[in-house]
């Protein structure tokens, strides 16, 4: 069917030689030599560092920023710069084949692009979790016992850093990718060789933070401060690399989603019409565009502090630490609004489908989305309430914080009053969107005792706001997360997910992760730091307690994993067109979605909420062949 | 199944979109792509004073710390006048004189490269490193950053000079199938009249050239100046 | 039950929300200062000082506060969920009732929300000017405690991977413990000599970040004699996890006495010591390159 059809398949060794990953892989490593030789040419190894006399920060920046491009260019991204460069006109798609080999190459398809994320965060993810698993294991028993005290922070780090770093694109990059064009009527992201670059980009920066056990780990935690930072040993190098990547990624996403929906409308498809998920994508993307840049910025000084020895954040050298912390911060909560504004977002566009009712409140929940992603730039040094920056501004960072709970509140009443003589079903994807009002409002409510500063001397780096944020990132946009997968992965792939196993992973995910994070607020009022690898005797029972619900949870997603291979590659029940009877837009097409989307633009006559009212269908073939926004 | 698409339809459809939308998607991500490097930059000018104020250790900014104002104020008015010229390229090319364009727009991209073996210069004629204070870090960070957003635009306005260039004779319509970018095997190009794009990129460019350079200005008013 | 309702009763929503609101309010008047009365008391960090006795305050009310916001949402979740599920009388996918909003309803909302968020920031604010809280407050601290002038002067330093005290009234001698005099208004100088910790003194109810270069000061009045514990608060690097210690608050007296005894046993080394100042700038033992 495709016009690009092969008309004879080449043996397999000449399909090898090309750009594909397998070339990618070969001049990733080759890149990285050369690299590496490069910076032993550029600067000798340091010699005072009592560690390891080997370690030259110079050689091994080099070697991760030239692998990352023989890598980039190995997939073929550099085709198309050097055709431009000769003078070539511009196009807009490459490789939109069929088959399964366009998911492990550079391909512009925003379906492809959406699937390959799915399955790449969902391996990181994994990973992390994996990690976290570790953490548990070892907080067993109060003392070191398992790992030695520098490995346990390195799994800390690499935890932390793994999650906020993958995940930040953990709904942009698979659902918004894959959806935003089909909900708005396109056929296409505006910037289709952009996003496949941020997927591979992403990927790299998940090897390379891998890389960082061959280096010693990394002692820092996700934040990364100064001036530990800069005193590490070389692992460090791979968590600044890692994160200025994902950064790279995440701007490039958001751009790519914001001009999407700004340009590639269709006809008919108004503000007041959108979907609120693409709301949810858009208020998240600003966030991205903006923030992520600050930490590239802020990063690129650790290197320079690293590399060129320059004296950003050394106070001996003119520097100071508070800069650190403050740009990390400024874009750190951002950040934590690029992972929950999602799940919002999830939350009230599944709701109507499964309570039959429209959205409720519309404007005021696109207020809602709205106002946290203006709030969110204002309330950064309560994140630095204890360290004596500013101290004198504490009582503006606490009133900016607690306003943030007034637009989060909108979403609570539209999901709330969705709900409300509604005729609601419980299938596994609404289940997840109902546990997200549970973990949400702890999450919510355990924020206050953080943004109040009396309760944050207690509560400030101790398990207590640990927990709070795993019930805001974990409960609220991880168990989205999986309402997404449940809900329109039947429509990504065209199976459908087995529901029985599905509930079961449901409920033995929601409990044991409350289990989990509930005692660590007692565990944290109680005394307990965070990434200490040793806690007070007398709280070894509770922490015995979350290690194992935390293993239950583990064992939960497992089941996920096996649901979710066991109904894609085994039992493939096909999925109808539109499973959950929604009337989103994405739904009126066939399920898995053909590669060009639609034949026709369409032209869109209603929004997708209205339930109940009069109906014809949300929308049909417009006149013309091609068009963008009327 | 659908009224919207179906999957025995060809693939050829999507061949052939309207070089408008392309311009839209262009301009509104330069302009996008101006309020990130904004908040890049806004990182060192947060630390330019911030730093400034604590003066940690009296490390801010030793004596002998002062790079020398013609070299910046070169690097900044090199910048500056190729952001210019790409502007006046943009409005010939507007009113249809395509060659006087090309001409413009080689020497801009001549000027913008001066602008960086400048910078370069610069810092090998320093006289202090990028370890010698507070002032000494944040200027080797802001300039050096600064050249990489550098070259990274004029490796877009290489792009168009060179399109212009390869294409002179084209007044519009297509080149053959083969020249499009992206996949070679596919028969006919996906956007339409693709040469057409020359205008809207110049558009965006100039726009996001002119913004660079402004930074470039505000650089050379804080690194310099003040 | 409530399905019989609906189909006779004309407008049965207004019906389901008086029944939730009474329901709501009459758990939040009964749960509210249960949680306050009995809970409260429990909630850390104690009453080891007068800043600690403040942060428990803080936190019975705050738990208090929302008491009815929580319940609100679980009893609203409960009830619609119960109330309005598909009971296979009528079609999975027949459409409910197009309600699209309530102007009403929205600007009650609006109005007790913000009322809420704003007694929490005033209420937050009030506590915190009053001393400060326990909290690092910098080298120039904002919120001082009545009669912070005579407040007894004792720095904190922070090092990879200890704390040691200096008391510049007693001669600026460094000690490897902390010991406070009971019913004493203490100014603690929290700094660093390398990377970024933080001094949590539980019991006491302190917590401030000890950074290299500042000068962290937070106040504290201590009460009774009494032991608290002390850990490092903020990842430091590779024995963070070991950095904890015992401290002890004691009677005026014994403070003297033992403050005299330390002065002689470090006496040999004293003299060594760079003389005391509110930061230390050591120039990095270590930097990657």
């Amino acid at each position: 069917m495709s016009a690009v059809a092969i008309e004879t398949t080449p043996p397999l060794w000449r399909r090898l030689i090309g750009f594909n990953l397998l070339t990618a892989v070969v001049l990733g490593v080759g890149g990285w030599y050369l690299g590496w030789f490069i910076g032993h040419q550029v600067a000798g190894a340091s010699i005072d560092y009592f560690g390891d006399i080997d370690q030259n920060d110079v050689a091994i920046f080099c070697g991760y920023i030239i692998g990352l491009l023989g890598f980039l260019i190995g997939l073929g991204f550099g085709v198309y710069p050097w055709s431009r460069m000769r003078g070539y006109p511009p196009s807009l798609r490459e490789k939109e084949t069929e088959g399964a080999g366009r998911y492990f190459g550079l391909c512009t398809d925003h379906k492809v692009v959406g699937i390959q994320y799915l399955w790449g965060i969902g391996l990181f993810f994994f990973v992390g979790g994996l990690n976290a698993m570790f953490i548990r294991m070892e907080l067993l028993s109060p003392t070191s016992h398992i790992f030695p005290p520098g490995q346990y922070l390195t799994l800390v780090g690499m935890h932390g850093t793994m999650m906020m770093g993958m995940f930040t694109s953990g709904i942009l990059g698979p659902f918004a990718n894959y959806l935003v064009p089909l909900m708005i009527g396109a056929r296409r992201m505006a910037f289709p060789r952009i996003e496949a670059l941020t997927f591979w980009l992403l990927m790299s920066a998940g090897a390379i933070l891998t890389t960082t056990i061959f280096f010693g780990g990394f002692p820092t935690g996700w934040t990364g401060y100064e001036p530990l930072n800069d005193q590490a040993n070389a692992g460090m190098d791979a968590y600044i690399v890692f994160f200025a990547l994902v950064g790279i990624s995440m701007c490039l996403l958001g751009l790519n989603m914001i001009a999407t929906i700004v340009t590639m409308r269709a006809p008919g498809l108004t503000w007041s019409r959108l979907p609120i998920f693409c709301w949810g994508v858009l208020s998240t993307a600003i966030l991205m565009v903006l923030a992520a840049p600050v930490l590239v910025a802020v990063l690129g000084m650790a290197m320079l502090d690293r590399t060129a020895q320059t004296t950003f954040f050394l106070p001996t050298g003119g520097g100071s630490p508070y800069l650190y912390e403050n740009l990390f911060w400024i874009f750190g909560h951002p950040e934590v609004y690029i992972l929950a504004l999602p799940g919002f977002a999830i939350v009230l566009e599944l709701l109507p489908v499964f309570a039959r009712k429209p959205l409720w409140g519309y404007r005021l929940s696109v207020a809602g989305l709205l106002g946290v992603t203006l709030l969110s730039w204002l309330v950064w040094q309560h994140h630095i309430f204890v360290s004596g920056i500013n101290s004198d501004l504490r009582p503006f960072y606490m009133l900016s914080t607690e306003l943030i709970s007034i637009p989060t509140g909108f979403t609570f009443l539209c999901g709330l009053m969705t709900l409300w003589r509604g005729n609601l079903r419980f299938p596994v994807p609404m289940l997840f969107c109902l546990a997200w009002f549970f973990n949400f409002l702890i999450g919510g409510l355990s924020g206050v005792f953080l943004s109040d500063v009396p309760s944050d001397v207690t509560t400030h780096g101790s398990f207590f706001s640990m927990a709070h944020f795993h019930y805001t990132i974990m409960g609220g946009l991880v168990f989205t997360f999986f309402a997404a997968i449940y809900y329109w992965v039947p429509k990504m792939t065209g199976y459908m997910l087995n529901e029985r196993l599905g509930k079961v992973h449901f409920w033995l995910m929601f409990i044991s992760f409350n289990s989990t994070f509930g005692p660590l607020f007692a565990i944290g009022f109680l005394g307990q730091p965070r990434r200490a690898v040793t806690y007070a005797h007398t709280l070894q029972f509770l922490n015995d307690w979350v290690s194992i619900s935390a293993f239950v949870l583990g064992f939960s997603l497992l089941l996920f994993l096996v649901n979710f291979v066991w109904s894609l590659v085994f039992a493939k029940v096909p999925a109808p067109a539109n499973p959950w009877g929604s009337r989103s837009l994405e739904w009126q097409l066939p399920s898995p979605v053909p590669v060009h989307n639609f034949d026709r633009i369409p032209h869109i006559t209603s929004d997708p909420y209205d339930y109940g009212e009069a109906r014809g269908p949300v929308a049909v073939p417009a006149p013309t062949g091609v068009g963008g926004m009327s | 199944m659908s009224e919207l698409v179906s999957h025995a339809t060809d693939y050829e459809i999507v061949e052939g979109e309207p070089p408008e939308l392309l311009g839209r998607n262009l301009n509104s991500g330069a302009h996008l792509f101006a309020s990130a490097t904004a908040f890049f930059f806004l990182a060192f000018v947060f630390a330019y004073f911030y730093l400034r104020s604590l003066n940690n250790a009296d490390k801010w900014r030793p004596k002998h710390i002062d790079p020398s104002l013609a070299y910046g104020t070169i690097v900044m008015a090199l910048i500056v006048l190729s952001a210019l010229l790409v502007r006046i390229g943009l409005l010939q090319h507007r009113a249809g004189r395509r060659a006087q364009w090309r001409r413009t727009g080689v020497v801009a991209l001549a000027l913008g490269i001066a602008g960086v073996v400048v910078q370069v210069i610069e810092w090998t004629a320093i006289g202090f490193g990028p370890a010698d204070g507070g002032y000494a870090s944040v200027f080797f960070g802001w300039t050096a950053f600064n050249v990489l957003f550098t070259i990274g635009t004029l490796f877009w306005l290489e792009n168009i000079v060179a399109t212009s260039l390869r294409y002179r004779s084209h007044a519009t319509g297509s080149p053959a199938p083969g020249e499009a970018s992206g996949d070679p095997g596919r028969p006919g190009h996906d956007i339409s009249d693709p040469l057409s794009l020359v205008r809207p990129g110049l558009e965006s460019l100039s726009f996001y050239w002119g913004f660079v350079a402004g930074l470039g200005v505000l650089s050379w008013v804080v690194l310099y100046l003040i | 039950m409530t399905e019989a309702a609906a189909s006779t009763t004309p407008a049965p929503a207004t019906d389901h929300g008086k029944r939730f609101l009474v329901a709501w309010i009459v758990a939040s008047v009964i749960a509210t200062p249960l949680v306050a009365i009995f809970l409260g008391d429990h909630l850390p960090p104690g009453n080891g000082s007068a800043q600690a006795h403040e942060q428990v305050f803080d936190n019975s009310w705050l738990l208090a506060i929302m008491t009815p916001p929580g319940l609100f949402v679980v009893m609203f979740l409960g009830y619609a969920l119960w109330t309005f599920r598909n009971r296979g009388t009528v079609g999975a996918l027949e459409d409910g009732p197009p309600i699209r909003g309530n102007a009403r309803i929205q600007t009650l909302w609006m109005v007790i929300t913000s009322a809420i968020v704003l007694f929490l920031a005033g209420f937050g604010s009030y506590e915190l000017v009053q001393s400060g809280a326990g909290g690092g407050q910098g080298p120039t601290a904002a919120f001082q405690p009545a009669g912070y002038q005579k407040a007894l002067d004792v720095q904190v330093i922070g090092q990879q991977w200890e704390f040691t005290y200096r008391y510049p009234t007693y001669g600026g001698i460094e000690t490897p413990h902390l010991v406070l005099p009971a019913g004493t208004l203490v100014r603690l100088h929290v700094t660093s000599l390398d990377a970024i910790h933080s001094f949590w003194a539980y019991g006491l109810g302190v917590k401030a970040d000890a950074n290299p270069g500042v000068d962290n000061i937070v106040y504290v009045h201590t009460k009774d004699p009494m032991q608290f514990d002390i850990r490092c608060a903020e990842l430091c690097g590779l024995w963070h996890g070991y950095m904890f210690d015992t401290g002890h608050v004691v009677a005026s007296g014994r403070f003297t006495s033992w403050i005299k005894q330390q002065q002689s046993y470090f006496a040999p080394v004293s003299k060594y010591l760079p003389p005391y100042s509110t930061t230390y700038l050591p120039d990095p033992s270590q930097r990657a390159g």
